[in-house]
């Protein structure tokens, strides 16, 4: 378990700026804190041995833990503006969809203290006011809309309303209604809840896990046949004189904003990050994008399982001092002088915004594959992920601390409680897979660490050469763009760059266009689009439509994201297929053994001679390493002519087997027989690749995750690392790479050629 | 739920497992453990858990868990199991599995 966990405001910041640290104690009594470079993380014997570096900077005395917990749980708040004091009859109503149904009571709408509609412990509806309950009989239908409904006359006759919409039958619903009689008390509230109310502790509580579309409020007793014929209807329903508030949440989907149709305008805001953009009570399939009927998009999706903002207070702030290079560092805090219990809020310290630094390389630090997996939980809640491993699954320190705290928030490749997708990914929280030293359950046998620690590997490579570098994050290059990449010669990837927004993919592709060189030492990079929001700094969104290796799917009609309304999913299916920018695309992944390399014939060609310089002459290359025994492996990606890969690319060696946990990726996938699998399928393989650009660039690809963690074997001293070096060193050169004949000048059967030698292409 | 049922004609991949546990492994084995690693094996209905191992010093001692498939709910230490190789503790673990699934003991010493 962990004693202390933190995160900063930041994931990146430059000499000069701001950062802050939030901590909560998890059995820490005090703490101390430090400051270090980090230069490689993994712990492994047989690695190269952890290494950081103490920065001489004072970071204060010992200061007290303070727990701090977790509150998950999205909603909309809503304040009153003293435009609920004068309600004496009144009705509430709302559209909502359940999706768990589990014993815990939910609230479904609120105006906190006066009146309330919510779902009991047994699944009934049943709303509150003036202290008198209403229970139907009928449970609600996980899955099923409902209109649910309480009126108050101004005499005081309580009624409950509910119908439920049933897909497979024509008829009209019947409402189930329930009343009572009570004498109505005066409002008090001075807010509305939806999808929550208020605990307390003032904390909203009571969360709702489903979809809620079109709540209203009205300064009157409206029967629920009314409702339901004035809820379909929210054009004519603002016009409505007894209307007091009904919240359209088809407007401003992008941003947290809630809006009030009504002259009132009682406009409110979302907590936590529910899911917007989201198919609503009317939504029968009519369209596929909500941008072209927002109106059918009017529901939102909550989850007792959403987190935006842990929101703890900050425990210090500092002032990341100028004379600093460019590298990742982490806060150190060890809780009670226990060094073995150190946690480490990493982050990147950037190059200035304003001024080059003169290194011509830099480090693209994945800030959005770290996001996507941020407290993954892969090998606790998905047991054949115990498959694809091909091991028992090891639960490091941080693994039981997840185990035991949910409510840190989840990663996208969870499902919510209701077992709905993740679509979003929050850095404003702990992140505790964002750490040095940390095992990992796709890491392969050996080190068995991923993402961040696995990308120490060439960290400590580039420490190990001697080579100067900036690290610049993916939320730098998704602001400043080629802007920021212009400034070098060489980008190095970390080893599984999966997730991309669209101006970070068109920013690294005019970077190779233009001349920029792009060494992708990964695997399965480039692959799913992700998205920002500009009024949720820090949140990222992932929608996983259609095809690839995914946990879940966004549901029908729900593959467009909120935050921008670009069609989620595969950057192949978003014409930026990963080949296009480095030569090879995903293929396949399996997490137990890695395997070596087999040079082909074209790893001959005088063009490559500058990339097996110095390297010994066997035909094997990589049969060794700390992620899974080689160089090729975990996840794979093949050239593919058929995919985008540039023609003149040289595929200069690939590996020729994988065990039989390497299965072929679903969108290659179209007839599923039993002969796609690592022993059998030729496509399942790891290609070395590389080429050159139009504009003098060049790109090198390793087409393998495993690959750093050979980089690293022997101390680095090895081929695999001898030819990274080797491509760094001839891409430093500004001597333009030229451009070899062809595409344009090829001849009429080279791409026949190339796909027989090379591409080999899907059948 | 994976429908496959572990018997005695599988003892032939359980030998083959024993010998080799992490790697290339033939396709009967592979089916093997595909029913033991793909669901809960212990447990009730209600309650099911897994084997895990539990990272006590990294990359040298680990303790026998219990995962239990709700979040939220605390790994359980197996008394008294420690393991120092990762391949001893695939073994005890893949024996474990066989006796839960079969009701029979695995004798890795058994001639098939």
């Amino acid at each position: 378990m962990l004693p202390i966990v933190a995160y900063t405001d930041k994931l990146s910041v430059a000499a000069g700026d701001t950062l802050s640290v939030m901590a909560s104690s998890f059995g820490a009594r005090h703490y101390r804190a430090d400051l270090r470079r980090i230069i490689q993380g993994d712990t492994n014997p047989q690695g190269p041995g952890y290494k950081d570096e103490m920065i001489a900077l004072d970071l204060g005395a010992e200061r007290v833990a303070v727990a701090k917990g977790f509150y998950p749980g999205s909603c909309v708040i809503i304040p009153g503006k003293g435009m609920l004091s004068d309600l004496r009859a009144v009705t509430l109503a709302a559209a909502m969809r359940p999706t768990l149904l589990d014993g815990r009571e939910r609230t479904v709408i609120a105006l906190p203290g006066f009146l309330r509609i919510g779902i009991d412990t047994e699944a009934r509806v049943f709303a509150e006011a003036f202290g008198i309950r209403l229970t139907t009989t009928a449970s609600a239908i996980r899955g099923s809309w409902h209109i649910v409904s309480l009126s108050c006359s101004q005499d005081g006759r309580l009624t409950l309303a509910v119908t439920c919409d049933s897909d497979s039958a024509s008829e009209d619903a019947r409402p189930e209604i329930v009343t009572a009689q009570t004498a109505p008390l005066p409002c008090h509230a001075d807010e509305i809840i939806i999808a929550a109310t208020r605990g307390n502790d003032a904390r909203p509580t009571g969360f709702f896990d489903g979809k809620i579309d079109r709540p209203a409020l009205f300064a009157a007793e409206i029967s629920h046949d009314v409702l339901r014929r004035l809820l379909a209807d929210f054009s004519q329903l603002s016009r409505m004189r007894d209307l007091r508030a009904a919240w359209d949440f088809s407007q401003r989907m992008t941003t947290q904003v809630i809006c009030d149709i009504s002259p009132f305008r009682l406009d409110g805001c979302i907590h936590n990050a529910p899911s917007r953009a989201m198919t609503g009570w009317q939504w029968k399939g009519q369209e596929l994008d909500w941008k072209r009927r927002p109106d059918l998009y009017s529901a939102i999706h909550f989850h007792s399982t959403d987190v935006y903002d842990t929101g703890w207070e900050v425990d210090f702030s500092f002032t990341v001092p100028d004379h600093l290079k460019s590298g990742v560092y982490a806060v150190r805090l060890v809780p009670d002088g226990d060094e073995e219990a150190a946690y480490y809020c990493v982050f990147a310290l950037r190059p200035p915004r304003d001024r080059a630094t003169g290194n011509k390389v830099a480090f693209l630090f994945p800030t959005c594959s770290y996001l996507a997996y941020a407290n993954h939980r892969l090998g606790m809640d998905v047991p054949g992920t115990e498959i694809g491993m091909g091991r028992v699954v090891e639960m490091d320190s941080h693994h039981m601390f997840l185990q035991e705290n949910p409510g840190i928030g989840l990663s996208v490749y969870e499902v919510h409680d209701d077992e709905s997708g993740v679509f979003h990914s929050s850095r404003l929280r702990p992140i505790v897979d964002l750490q040095p030293k940390v095992k990992s359950f796709l890491g392969g046998q050996g080190s068995n660490i991923w993402q961040f620690n696995a990308d120490t590997h060439i960290l400590g490579w580039l420490d190990d050469i001697g080579q100067d570098y900036d690290v610049i994050t993916d939320e730098d290059l998704h602001e400043e763009g080629l802007r920021l990449l212009s400034r070098y010669s060489v980008v190095i990837t970390g080893t599984h760059p999966e997730y991309h927004s669209r101006p970070m993919i068109e920013a690294l592709q005019g970077f190779t266009d233009r001349g920029g060189r792009l060494m992708y030492l990964g695997g399965n990079g480039f692959y799913w689009v992700v998205s920002f929001n500009d009024d949720m700094p820090g949140i990222m969104e992932c929608r996983r439509s259609e095809a690839g290796i995914r946990p879940w799917e966004p549901g029908h009609g729900q593959f467009f994201h909120a935050f921008t309304g670009e069609y989620g999913g595969l950057w192949r299916r978003n014409g930026r297929p990963p080949n296009h920018l480095c030569g090879v695309g995903m293929t396949s992944q399996g997490f137990d053994i890695s395997e070596p390399y087999v040079l082909s014939p074209e790893a001959a060609d005088p063009r490559a001679a500058f990339i097996f310089k110095g390297v010994g002459p066997g035909t094997r290359i990589g049969d060794f390493g700390l992620a899974g025994g080689g160089a090729a492996g975990l996840e794979v990606d093949r050239a593919d002519l058929s995919q985008g890969t540039p023609v003149h690319a040289l595929v200069l060696a690939s590996s020729i087997r994988h065990t039989d946990i390497y299965l072929m990726a679903p969108e290659d996938l179209l007839d599923p027989t039993p002969e796609w699998s690592g022993t059998q399928a030729d496509i399942i393989r790891a290609d070395l690749t590389f080429f050159e650009t139009a504009g003098g660039g060049a790109v090198f690809s390793t087409g393998s995750i495993a690959w750093a963690g050979s980089m690293a074997w022997n101390g680095y001293d090895n081929e695999i690392s001898a030819i990274t070096a080797n491509v760094l060193n001839r891409f430093c050169d500004p001597r333009p790479f030229p451009f070899p004949a062809g595409p344009s000048g090829a001849e009429p059967d080279s791409l026949t050629q190339a796909i027989g030698t090379k591409g080999r292409a899907i059948p | 739920m994976n429908r496959y049922r572990i018997d005695s004609a599988d003892m032939p991949f359980a030998q083959e497992f024993l010998a080799a546990p992490i790697g290339y492994h033939s396709p009967g084995l592979q089916r093997v453990l595909n029913r033991m690693r793909g669901s809960a094996v212990g447990g009730i209905a209600e309650q099911p858990w897994k084997y895990v191992l539990v990272v006590e010093e990294r990359h040298s001692r680990w303790r026998l868990g219990r995962l239990p498939l709700h979040r939220g709910a605390p790994v359980e230490l197996v008394e008294g199991v420690v393991y120092t190789d990762l391949l001893a503790a695939e073994r005890d673990i893949f024996c474990r599995r066989w006796k839960d699934l079969t009701g029979e003991d695995l004798d890795p010493a058994r001639p098939d």
